[in-house]
């Protein structure tokens, strides 16, 4: 069964810094717009290696879906 | 006769003024409504500031007029006194009397404005712990809601840290 993990990081002004690990490309930042309501108030996003990894992945799954249909 | 004197330093704030006629030795006193009926030619007012000071027309006093604290006294200095425990305290001039006060206002008002800051400091710090402390719980709240387990920690710089994990 795999781990999803979020490390929420609340620096001295009460902001926020979270990273991710176990989400599959866009399910992370979903994941943590139900959890921290993120609507207008992201001041900057950075992805990750394993992001780019797992869109990767899913395109290319989409694809060979794509090739059997 | 008696005579209201503008000083070039205007006594606008009641607090700093008590603390600056405590410094120059004049026992300062707020006129209360027991006080009202003391007889002397300066019919007090609720709220004056009374002096140890005396001339001809009683006790020398404070009122606040329009925007500012102004001192009201005989012009003349008539049987000038002071009326201070301390008897070796001897009475002077109206002119160097408020010369010194102004000094020492301008003292107290110095540090008036340092503790208005260090105020404003405190509450601005109460708010960002408040701020801190209400991020947190929202998100442990929402976290565990959402079937994540917390686990709470510090990093190296002493920020609040939350570890939150779910199988899926």
């Amino acid at each position: 069964m795999p781990e999803q993990k979020i490390t929420l990081t609340i620096d001295d002004d009460g902001a926020i810094t979270a990273t991710t690990s176990g989400f599959k490309g866009e399910s992370c930042l979903e994941a943590l717009d139900e959890l921290l309501n993120l609507e207008g108030v992201v001041s900057c996003v950075k992805k990750t290696d394993e992001y780019h990894q797992q869109q990767t992945l899913q395109t290319a799954r989409v694809q060979s879906l794509r090739g059997k249909s | 006769m008696s005579a209201v004197i503008k000083t070039a330093t205007p006594f606008v704030i009641e607090e700093v003024l008590m603390e600056a006629l405590t410094a120059v030795g004049a026992e300062p006193r707020r006129v209360s409504s027991s006080d009202v009926d003391l007889v002397q030619r300066n019919r007090l007012q609720i709220g004056d500031i009374l002096t140890n000071r005396s001339d001809y027309n009683g006790r020398q006093l404070f009122r606040f007029e329009l925007d500012r604290w102004v001192m009201m006294h005989d012009s003349d200095e008539y049987a000038g006194r002071t009326v201070d425990r301390f008897s070796e305290k001897g009475y002077i001039k109206v002119s160097r009397f408020l010369t010194d006060v102004s000094g020492a206002y301008e003292s107290a008002y110095g540090m008036y404005l340092e503790k208005l800051a260090e105020q404003e400091r405190i509450r601005l710090e109460e708010e960002r712990k408040a701020r801190v402390e209400t991020t947190r719980q929202q998100a442990i709240a929402k976290a565990k809601a959402q079937g994540y387990s917390v686990k709470e920690t510090t990093n190296s710089k002493g920020q609040i840290q939350l570890v939150l994990t779910r199988m899926v």
